[in-house]
Formats: C-alpha cells, sequence, structure tokens
C-alpha cells in the first residue's frame, strides 16, 4: 500500500495486487452538513448518473453496460462513495465517465427520478421486514440523521429542487473532504498519471468545517409498534445507542457483538434463541458505527405468540453478560473468530478498496485493520463485561412489527 | 494408494487449470487454485425437491439443517464452535437440484485449518447421527402448548419468514403453477404440516438413499497444493463400501399450452408480478447461454430495454422495478420477468411487457446489444472467479446439474460464438407470450 497525494489535494492509496483482473477504485467524500431537505444527498447520489453536458441518462447507462464498467455513488451516513469497477482494459473508459459526472452533471428531470425513488421505497415498505428497520431507526435516533428512513424522504423529497442539488454538487466538487483508494493490477505511476488525467477538475478541501448535529442521546426506554395483522411473524428490534467507531471501546464492542450475536452459528444469542428454545430461524445482533455515534442491536422474526419469549430471551443474554464474566475459552474463540472473518474483508480488489478507504476517511489510517488486530487480541474478560454493562444498561429502543392480538398479548 | 481418473479443465480467469479427481467408488473430488489466505471446502449433493414428492416436500432442505447436528465423534454445535473459533464461516443451502455444505476459513499456519476442516467436514457429511433430541418429536401445528422446540420449529420459521416476503410469494406461485407433473413443482421448503410430522426414520432413509459416492462431489478450493491434498480428501472420505444408487429420471415436464395467469392478494401497497417460461437442460449450455444473453439485453441494468423503455421513457409511472433472471436446472431452467408496479396499472403493466418481448422476437437485437450482452457475460464469469466461495459455487453448480465441467472451458467460446439471430430465434423458441404463466400479488384491496 502506498500513500500519494494527487495535484488536487485528494489523499490516495494505491495497492498493487498481481493478476487480478478487475481493477476497484474508491473516492469517499465526507458529508459535512445536515441535509436540509430529508433525501437532498441521496437523490443528489441518484441524479449523478442520470445525465451531463456530454452523455443522456441514456448514453451512460450504454457505455458502462456495454464496457461492464460499474459505477455507483452510494449515499451512507456520513459519506456519498463513488466506487469504479470493471476489467483492467476499460480503466480509461471508466475514469472518463467518472470524470464526466463529477464535473458536468445536469440534473435535469429530478421529477422524474423522485417519481422512481417514491415508486422504489413504497415497494420495500411492502416487506415486514424493511418496514420495521426503518422504524427501529426512527426510534433509536429520533431527529437525527441517522435514523431517516424511508417514510421521512417519502414526506420531502417532492420539495427538492435542481438547485439544492447544484448547491450540494458544488460543495462536493470544490469543498468537501475526499479520499481515495485503488486496488489493482496497475503499477503506482499509470495509475496515478490517469487519476491526474481525469480528476482535475476537482479539489478536496481538507479543513472544512464540520457542521452536522450530534445524535440525541435517550433519556428513557422508547418502543414503536407497527401492527400488521397479516404478518406471520414478529419482527423485532431492541437496540442501544453505542459510542462512535473513534471510540477506545471499539475493539471490545466488536468483540461483544462477536459473543452475543454475530458470529454465525455459534454465537450465544443464535445458541438460545435458536438452537435450544426452537424460537426462529433468523436471529442476530448487530453493531453499526458511525462518526457521530453508533448502534447495537438484537433482532428476532419469530412466530407472533413468541414476542414475550424473545423478549425474555434478549433480556437474559444481555444480563448473562453484564453480569457474569465470559470464560477465557469463550473469550479466545471470540478473538480467533472476528480476527479470520476480518480476512474476508479484503478478499476482493473492491472489498479492500473499501475497507482501505474507509480508514483514511476517518483518518484512522489506511493501516488501521493491523492495528485494530492487534487492539482486539488485548482485550480482556474485564474489559468485556465493563462494556456491556456501560452501554446495555443505558436506555433501549424497541420496535415491534406484528398482528394487534399478539402485541397485547405480550404485554410488555 | 488410491488411483483417481484425473480430467483438467481449463477454467477463465484462473491461474492453474481445475482439476477433477473421479474416484473408483464414484465421488469425484475437484481442486482449483487461487491465491490468498482463504481456503474452501464445499460438498455438493445431488438431491433437493427434485427428489421430493407430496408426502416429503421439504424434507431435503431439513436433512440440510440436521446435518449440523453432530456425529459419533463430535455433538451437535461442536463443527460450528470449532471452526467458528477459527474466523470460519460455515453454512449450507437447498435447492431444487442439489443440497451443499460449505466452509470458508483462512488457512492458517502450515495449513492447520485446512486439514481439520476437512476432518469435521468429511465426519459431518458422512456420519451424521441426527438425533430425536435435536429433531424435536413430532407435533400437531394447532396445539398452541408445545414446550420443547428443536430444530423442526427452526425451519418452520423459516417458512414463516417467507410467507412474509412478497417475491418469494409471488415465485411460489409461478413455480407450482408452470409445471404439472415433475417435482420441481414443489417450493424446496416443503409446509409446515409435512415438517411437522416428518420422523427421524424417514429423514434417516432419505439420507441413506441419497448421500451416495456418486451422489456427492467435494471441492478444495485455495492456496494449496492438490498432490497433498488429494490423497487426504479421498482418505477423509472414506465411503466404506456405501452403495450408489441411480438417481430417478422425472420426464420432462412441457409448457403450458396457452397464458395462464394466477392471481393472490397480500396486505401490500404495490403490486408484484412475475413472468415465467419454461427452457432447456442445463446441459444444453449453447441455449441456456442465449437465454441469459437474452435476459441482459431485455432486464439487466441501466441499459437494458425494459429499464428504458418501461421505466426511464415511460409517459406514466406504471413501473416500480423491472427486470429478468434466469435459473438453470438439471431438467430445464426457468426465464422469468419480474416486476414491481402500481396496482391501479396491473393490466397496462402486463401489455407493456408483452409489447417488448413482442418486439424482441420480431425485431430481434442490434449489433450493440449483442456486443453488451457478451462483455457481460464474460464480466460476471470473471467476477465469479475472484472469491473462493464464489470459484467453488460455480464448480459445485456444474458439477451437480450438468455432471462435468467441459461447459466451462468452452465458455468464453460459446459466448463469443452467439449470432444475434441465434438470440431471436431462442425468444421466439422458448418465451412464446401462450406458452407463459404469470403470476400476480396484488393489495388487498384490489380483491373483488
Amino acid at each position: 500500500m502506498e500513500k500519494y497525494t494527487l495535484k488536487n489535494g485528494i489523499k490516495t492509496i494505491i495497492k498493487k495486487n498481481k493478476n487480478t483482473p478487475r481493477t476497484a477504485i474508491v473516492m469517499y467524500v465526507k458529508l459535512n452538513k445536515d441535509e436540509t431537505k430529508y433525501g437532498l444527498y441521496y437523490l443528489f447520489s441518484r441524479m449523478l448518473l442520470k445525465g451531463t453536458k456530454k452523455y443522456s441518462s441514456e448514453d451512460i447507462a450504454n457505455i458502462l453496460d456495454e464496457n461492464a464498467i460499474d459505477i455507483s455513488v452510494d449515499k451512507k451516513a456520513d459519506y456519498i462513495r463513488f466506487k469504479l469497477l470493471c476489467l483492467n482494459e476499460d480503466v480509461n473508459k471508466g475514469l472518463e465517465i467518472l470524470q464526466e459526472i463529477i464535473e458536468n452533471s445536469t440534473f435535469d428531470d429530478i421529477d422524474k427520478e423522485i417519481i422512481k425513488i417514491k415508486g422504489e421505497f413504497q415497494a420495500d415498505l411492502d416487506s415486514a421486514k424493511i418496514k420495521a428497520q426503518d422504524e427501529y431507526y426512527r426510534t433509536i435516533f429520533k431527529n437525527h440523521t441517522y435514523g431517516i428512513g424511508r417514510n421521512e424522504i417519502l414526506e420531502q423529497i417532492d420539495s427538492i429542487t435542481k438547485e439544492d442539488l447544484k448547491s450540494v454538487y458544488d460543495e462536493i466538487k470544490y469543498k468537501s473532504q475526499k479520499n481515495i483508494a485503488i486496488v489493482s493490477d496497475f503499477d503506482k505511476e499509470e495509475i496515478i498519471k490517469l487519476l491526474e488525467n481525469h480528476l482535475n477538475g476537482i479539489k478536496s478541501e481538507e479543513k472544512e468545517e464540520f457542521k452536522r448535529t450530534s445524535a440525541e442521546a435517550l433519556e428513557s426506554n422508547r418502543v414503536s409498534i407497527i401492527k400488521k395483522e397479516d404478518a406471520n411473524q414478529a419482527q423485532i428490534f431492541q437496540g442501544w445507542q453505542f459510542p462512535s467507531i473513534y471510540s477506545k471501546d471499539y475493539p471490545t464492542i466488536l468483540l461483544l457483538n462477536t459473543i452475543l450475536g454475530s458470529s454465525g452459528l455459534s454465537s450465544r444469542l443464535f445458541l438460545e434463541l435458536r438452537e435450544k428454545q426452537g424460537l426462529a430461524y433468523t436471529v442476530r445482533s448487530v453493531f453499526e458505527s458511525f462518526m457521530l455515534s453508533s448502534h447495537f442491536f438484537v433482532y428476532i422474526a419469530t412466530e407472533p405468540k413468541n414476542i414475550k419469549t424473545s423478549l425474555n430471551g434478549f433480556k437474559t443474554e444481555i444480563d448473562k453478560i453484564m453480569k457474569e464474566i465470559i470464560s477465557d475459552e469463550e473469550l479466545e474463540n471470540a478473538k480467533n473468530n472476528a480476527i479470520g472473518k476480518r480476512q474476508f474483508y479484503t478478499e476482493t480488489n473492491l472489498l479492500e478498496a473499501i475497507l482501505r478507504g474507509y480508514y483514511e476517511f476517518l483518518d484512522l489510517g489506511w493501516d488501521y485493520e493491523e492495528k485494530l488486530i492487534n487492539s482486539l487480541k488485548s482485550v480482556t474478560k474485564e474489559d468485556i463485561i465493563k462494556i456491556a454493562k456501560k452501554y446495555f444498561s443505558t436506555p433501549n429502543a424497541l420496535c415491534i412489527l406484528a398482528p394487534e392480538k399478539y402485541i397485547k398479548e405480550a404485554n410488555f | 494408494m488410491e488411483k483417481f481418473k484425473i480430467t483438467k479443465i481449463n477454467y477463465p480467469y484462473l491461474e492453474k487449470p481445475v482439476e477433477i479427481y473421479e474416484r473408483e467408488c464414484g465421488h469425484k473430488i475437484v481442486f482449483a487454485y487461487k491465491k490468498g489466505e482463504l481456503i474452501n471446502i464445499s460438498s455438493w449433493v445431488k438431491t433437493g425437491s427434485i427428489n421430493e414428492n407430496d408426502k416429503n416436500n421439504g424434507i431435503s432442505h431439513f436433512l440440510e439443517h440436521l446435518m449440523f447436528k453432530g456425529t459419533k465423534k463430535h455433538k451437535a454445535g461442536e463443527f460450528d464452535r470449532i471452526l467458528e473459533s477459527r474466523g470460519a464461516i460455515v453454512n449450507a443451502a437447498t435447492w431444487k437440484d442439489y443440497t451443499f455444505y460449505y466452509v470458508t476459513i483462512p488457512k492458517g499456519l502450515d495449513e492447520k485449518n485446512f486439514k481439520d476442516t476437512l476432518d469435521l467436514h468429511a465426519d459431518m457429511m458422512l456420519n451424521p447421527v441426527i438425533p430425536d433430541n435435536e429433531i424435536g418429536e413430532p407435533f400437531d401445528l394447532n396445539n398452541p402448548d408445545i414446550k420443547v422446540k428443536r430444530e423442526r420449529h427452526v425451519v418452520i420459521e423459516e417458512i414463516r419468514m417467507r410467507k412474509d416476503q412478497p417475491w418469494t410469494l409471488v415465485y411460489n406461485n409461478l413455480n407450482s403453477n408452470m409445471y404439472t407433473s415433475h417435482p420441481y413443482k414443489r417450493d424446496v421448503i416443503g409446509n409446515e404440516e409435512i415438517i411437522s410430522k416428518i420422523t427421524r426414520e424417514e429423514v434417516l432413509n432419505y439420507y441413506k438413499t441419497h448421500y451416495t459416492p456418486n451422489n456427492i462431489t467435494t471441492i478444495i478450493t485455495g492456496d494449496l497444493n492438490p498432490d497433498e491434498v488429494i490423497p487426504m480428501v479421498a482418505e477423509k472420505f472414506d465411503f466404506n463400501g456405501r452403495e450408489n444408487r441411480n438417481n430417478e429420471v422425472f420426464p420432462l415436464d412441457v409448457p403450458v399450452k396457452e397464458l395462464k395467469i394466477y392471481e393472490n392478494y397480500s396486505q401490500i401497497n404495490t403490486g408484484f408480478l412475475m413472468f415465467g417460461w419454461l427452457c432447456p437442460i442445463a446441459a444444453d449450455i449453447k441455449n441456456s447461454t442465449l437465454l441469459e444473453t437474452i435476459g441482459i439485453i431485455l432486464g439487466e441494468g441501466a441499459s437494458s430495454r425494459l429499464y428504458r423503455e418501461l421505466i426511464e421513457k415511460a409517459t406514466k409511472p406504471v413501473f416500480n422495478i423491472v427486470s429478468t433472471d434466469y435459473y438453470s436446472f438439471r431438467d430445464g431452467g426457468n426465464f422469468f420477468i419480474q416486476a414491481n408496479f402500481k396496482p391501479e396499472y396491473k393490466t397496462e403493466a402486463i401489455d407493456m411487457i408483452k409489447n417488448q418481448l413482442l418486439k424482441i422476437q420480431t425485431n430481434g437485437i442490434n449489433e450493440n446489444e449483442l456486443k453488451k450482452a457478451k462483455k457481460k457475460l464474460k464480466a460476471e464469469f470473471a467476477e465469479n472467479s475472484e472469491t473462493v466461495s464464489d470459484i467453488a459455487d460455480t464448480i459445485g453448480s456444474y458439477m451437480t446439474i450438468c455432471n462435468n465441467l467441459n461447459c466451462v472451458e468452452t465458455y468464453v467460446k460459446t459466448i463469443e460464438e452467439i449470432t444475434k439471430e441465434e438470440v431471436q430465434k431462442a425468444a421466439q423458441e422458448y418465451l412464446d407470450i401462450n406458452k407463459s404463466v404469470i403470476s400476480i400479488l396484488m393489495p388487498e384491496s384490489y380483491k373483488t
């Protein structure tokens, strides 16, 4: 891995993986302001592939598909991520299109795109799980951008104008902090020359003022219910706010998650609620970290009459990890599990570019992965119980989707 | 030392040829070299819902769950715990033609993880005990007071989960109506009534019947030396004289004789639909590839005809989503067009899709579309050669539904030889609207 700063100020990391047929280029653009209208950044990221001064939306789609070039623009909680993935022979073409959308997007026909987004979201919301999950985010991150779901976007997206999008575009092009990660079979000199040729129309500002609102802490438990009379399963999400990815507790939380419910077929939740009690096919815990906050949630999809039993099961496992010190063997297994699985995160050029680029974006350094692995090795049993107590004793957010009769019966 | 019949296959985008080692007992071992720290060990069994009937539908999938419930050497859960504590991803899947089990794991120092994983994987494949206390007692679905819930309840929860997925509902309704007699017509997962009642004896008999040497292909993928690895695999996969059996052959089903439309209702706000056609057997690589080509041109990606014409250029917003898919099966693939639409435009939605299909059948495709499809097919193959698990999946799938990897060797050539005329002819031959089935899922408010 080598570091290089392009003439436009964009910090770039480059890794050569020999004999790999596809090149991955990822650019992270930091979001330094809250969006003024829900859905603004999402619509912006979609509109970037919908036409430029030189190419129509159809031209872009044809050129990309004819060359099997995959360019996507993903709006995430803290950044917008540009991804270019293509066969090595098509990198120049891919960068040409990337340059065109970054420099010359026209943002015409936004009404059409808004109609499409609304339709897609309505289709998504026909899934019970998506509906409940959106509600859970809204509940745990109330009034914060991390809690914005499809329903909020559906409410406000119609008010977004072309001028709103152009304003975001100017920020993104000339101000926002950016960084690039490339993993490919190309030599450093060769790929830098290509980047300098194609990305000289944008700039990166290292010290742009950060104006995002902090996430409001939960002061008491919050409960949200969705009644769905034909649901065959109850969807249950229960979550706690956790510290951001910059917290020193981060490695311990990763192991806590491994032990509780992220580790496939051998986690505590899986063994207890699925294998012993037969309550569910899907039961797990998820730790999702952001720049300003994070959250840790447990999830189960179960027959509606099992709501109470499942909540008790969650409570038992959470209480247990807060009160009982884990065994040396369980800790060692969790460490080996978490560290071993990290090899999957860099298995392909794209995955490695995404991971290393993300660490650079966070200012943790591209080699944070190696530091994180060392930190995971030094976590103790006492750390696990301390962190579990620290965060699981705070208020939580609970969201349940189920037929009304079973919600009443659960009487929680 | 055991003798093997060895076949080498030039596999696109891999550094070295893939090697197939055929054993006298019928068990096949495939080795694929892939540089990197991760290795994959998989075993693919030639059984799935194809070998089921109305009385035991779902047994292949139920058995897949129960295979993880221990052997004489390792009690239930040990396999998962040992491997996951080394960073492995462990799982299995069941489909119409096959059931497969896999472990992807870091190689470890001195390839220790490989050796231990192989030991555990072979033990699981050959010696499952399927204990009663893990299966759980057969029970009455109407009895609300079941206290002890075991694996059969987990599978029933999986069935419930699928009933809340609109796409699964619309697909299942389509699938059951596309076939008249072939076992493919059944849902792989089965139903609650059967799973709640099935006995251990039935499951064990099913295992003995189908998990035979000639029905299993074991695939080893990773940065390993085949000269060392293959004898180890053969040693661990000691079938101990287990008898082979010939798989049952089913007559191929024929397409419906006229357009059939089936409509169901659910508490949803948008409409879901799928068009489905019966297509050639998987071993017919030429025609299967032609149908994949049509799929790309018609409904894959932002430049596809359906997306451009029905969404991007639409004068009114009928569709939210529209795309195509192709499933390859031993006894005949399926071509699908799937869409999510505004329910008030149901009739228009069906007509608009029919019209696009008619255009491809009447006017064919242009040179650019063909060029694009060829490039995409090759790029997709390259993509599936990037990870050990994707490589193993591709090999396992071909070895199971086509019985060999010959088609992989000639895949790029097959793609390059495709002509516009062949694509048009395949669209006419296989995608006749009068031989299709349409499944629709509508909001309950549209029920008349």
